[in-house]
């Protein structure tokens, strides 16, 4: 009877049912549903890899989709001009986001706070201005974009939808135990103390600089596959995967999950996902306002975020449920 | 290039460099006072430009002088760009002074509403506001057409600056800004309510980026959007120039213009655009605090 107890209190249980239940998706979900899990998948990639700047680091950037993009563009670039398979592909990804996260990392990284904020955002609206420029038509498509780029056959987000929820359920589970075992080991204590206290951290002798560089290049690249898995499902990539918006997704799955949790961002990114798509139906045109609001009221007044919330309150709740339950016993007692 | 090409080009720059001033140093004094970095900066100057066209629509039945009509429609959108600042302050900024980062991130957040709202209210068609009578002509120098309009922005510009300058030096006020720029903490020991002057001074920045906007009205066309490229080379400026200094954003924003207005005549409108960017990051290289850049003390 113990065991069995002790077996349902493990706290890793849950969430192998959450993740059972997901990977069985494929079962009770149809095309659409799925197709929607897949952007959820992909939206939670992008998230979790804004959480260790912000969340974890305490670098808040606003120039975020210049990774999501470039990755989104240079997907659509090399399938529809250099035929290369996914193989080679996600290795010149990969490269080219650590190529970019270097340069403008090492370049914005040399001031701090919101001024970073600035220049990150400073950058990736050049991104976007060049990916929408005229001059660069033949291969960005200017305005309208990359559009039906061809993808592998195995991997058709249409034909082969199934194959395509389980490679981009398997990036997501890889990028989350990535980021966990980064933000349980030693480099992810000391960004969490950058985080708290950059001067102490740095006069304790750590080299506070190096450590943000690479966590922007971690991230940069994370971001950057999130981008290219986003392409692949849509066989797009317009200068809108560039622009602001995608930077205010990643830092609304962000905050409404819980910044500085690595679940947060997972469940962030699903709210934002589903809850958005049923929401912008309801009030079409509007939506754009009505989002803004939330998104303040959010900022407000919900700062810790879904999970974050939960663990502030969760203690206190089970205290007093202890309370209530030994209160109720003593007034039984005779 | 010939000396009136030489000139037409720097004249150019001016203009545009004078209406990037306007959003820059509004940015940098309220960052430097408050390190509150306002993201919906631009949006405010839309709004300015906004609100001096409804004002201009407004009055053409019934102030028949375009002049007057529009010395009404910048002070109107002048005064709502301080009205609206003043509100972001009181109601978004100030709750949230012991969570910087959140600040930040509800700036992101209102450009949203700022923008969408405009949408709502005037449609994402673009408007254009008519120049008025004796500013629509043109002006010959060294035997080359130059509209008056832009000899009036490089004006307004000097004016701003001059009254500024004006304010920070002279003024009681002033000398609360600018040492609480350099060290807000004491400022508050000696006695001084330095979250009155933030509101204030987040009042007259949003005021100065509402006036460029509604200066810009007749340059420019109307759309939601027109505040963010002005907004991101006013980022560039205050970088290059450095946070909090007014003289910076002035010499940081007539920079970047002409080095633009440069290399959209010497090369293309794309490499014009990344001047702007690749002059911040050279900046940003040499000397992180930009050009001018206030040190911080007592942090």
């Amino acid at each position: 009877m113990s065991i069995h107890r002790n077996a349902l209190r493990a706290p890793w249980l849950p969430w192998l049912v959450a993740l059972a239940l997901v990977a069985a998706g494929p079962l009770y979900l149809n095309k659409f549903l799925q197709g929607l899990a897949i952007q959820v998948f992909a939206l939670a990639i992008f998230g979790i890899s804004y959480d260790l700047l912000m969340g974890y680091s305490g670098i808040v950037s606003f120039g975020h989709a210049m990774f999501f993009g470039t990755g989104a563009y240079l997907l659509g670039i090399l399938l529809k001009f250099a035929h290369l398979s996914l193989w080679q592909l996600v290795p010149v990804v990969i490269l080219a986001a650590v190529f970019l996260a270097t340069l403008v990392g090492f370049l914005s990284l040399r001031v701090k706070g919101s001024y970073f904020t600035m220049v990150t955002l400073a950058f990736a609206e050049m991104l976007f201005i060049l990916s929408s420029a005229t001059e660069l038509r033949p291969w960005t498509g200017g305005d309208e974009g990359l559009h039906d780029f061809p993808v592998p056959a195995w991997l058709s987000p249409t034909a082969q939808r199934t194959t395509f929820y389980y490679v981009a359920l398997a990036l997501l589970v890889l990028v989350y135990v990535l980021a966990r075992r980064l933000v349980n080991s030693p480099t992810g204590r000391v960004l969490q103390a950058i985080r708290e206290n950059e001067d102490r951290a740095q006069a304790i002798g750590y080299n506070t600089f190096a450590y943000k560089l690479a966590v922007t290049i971690l991230a940069g690249v994370l971001a950057a596959l999130a981008g290219a898995l986003n392409a692949l499902f849509f066989r797009n990539a317009t200068p809108e995967v560039l622009g602001v918006g995608r930077t205010i997704d990643a830092l609304l799955v962000t905050i409404i999950g819980g910044a500085g949790t690595l679940l947060g961002p997972v469940l962030g990114a699903a709210v934002v996902r589903l809850l958005g798509n049923y929401l912008a139906d309801w009030f079409g045109s509007r939506w754009p306002f009505v989002f803004g609001v939330i998104y303040i009221l959010l900022v407000m007044f919900f700062p810790y975020g879904l999970i974050g919330t939960w663990r502030l309150y969760a203690p206190r709740l089970r205290e007093r449920w202890r309370k209530a339950r030994a209160g109720g016993r003593a007034a039984s007692a005779p | 290039m010939t000396l009136d090409t030489l000139i037409s080009i720097i004249l150019q720059g001016l203009t545009l460099g004078m209406l990037y001033f306007l959003t820059a140093s509004g940015l940098s004094l309220i960052f430097g006072l408050m390190d509150v970095l306002n993201f919906a900066h631009g949006s405010i100057f839309m709004i300015g430009a906004y609100v001096a066209w409804v004002t201009t629509e407004a009055l053409a039945g019934s102030l028949p002088n375009s002049d007057a009509r529009f010395a009404l429609a910048l002070l109107a959108g002048t005064l709502a760009g301080a009205g609206l600042g003043a509100l972001i302050e009181w109601a978004g900024i100030r709750p949230l002074y012991k969570r910087p980062i959140f600040q930040v991130l509800l700036t992101l957040g209102l450009v949203f509403v700022i923008n969408e709202t405009v949408k709502l209210l005037w449609k994402a068609d673009i408007h254009s506001l008519a120049r008025p009578a004796s500013l629509a002509g043109v002006l010959m120098i060294l035997d080359r057409p130059f509209p008056t309009y832009r000899l009036f922005l490089i004006g307004l510009g000097l004016v701003v600056l001059a009254a500024m300058s004006v304010l920070l030096r002279r003024t009681r006020l002033g000398m609360i800004i600018r040492a609480g720029v350099e060290n807000g903490e004491m400022v508050q020991a000696l006695g001084i309510d330095v979250r009155r002057v933030f509101t204030l001074v987040f009042a007259l920045g949003s005021a100065l980026a509402a006036l460029g906007g509604a200066a810009a009205a007749p340059f420019i066309g109307l759309v939601p959007t027109m505040g963010m490229d002005y907004q991101l080379s006013a980022f560039a400026v205050v970088v290059i120039g450095g946070m909090g200094s007014f003289a910076g954003s002035a010499v940081g924003a007539v920079l970047v213009w002409l080095g633009r207005a440069f290399a959209d005549y010497q090369l293309s409108p794309l490499v014009a655009r990344a001047t702007v960017v690749g002059l911040m990051a050279l900046v940003l290289l040499v000397k992180p605090t930009g050009l001018f850049g206030v040190k911080k003390g007592g942090h």
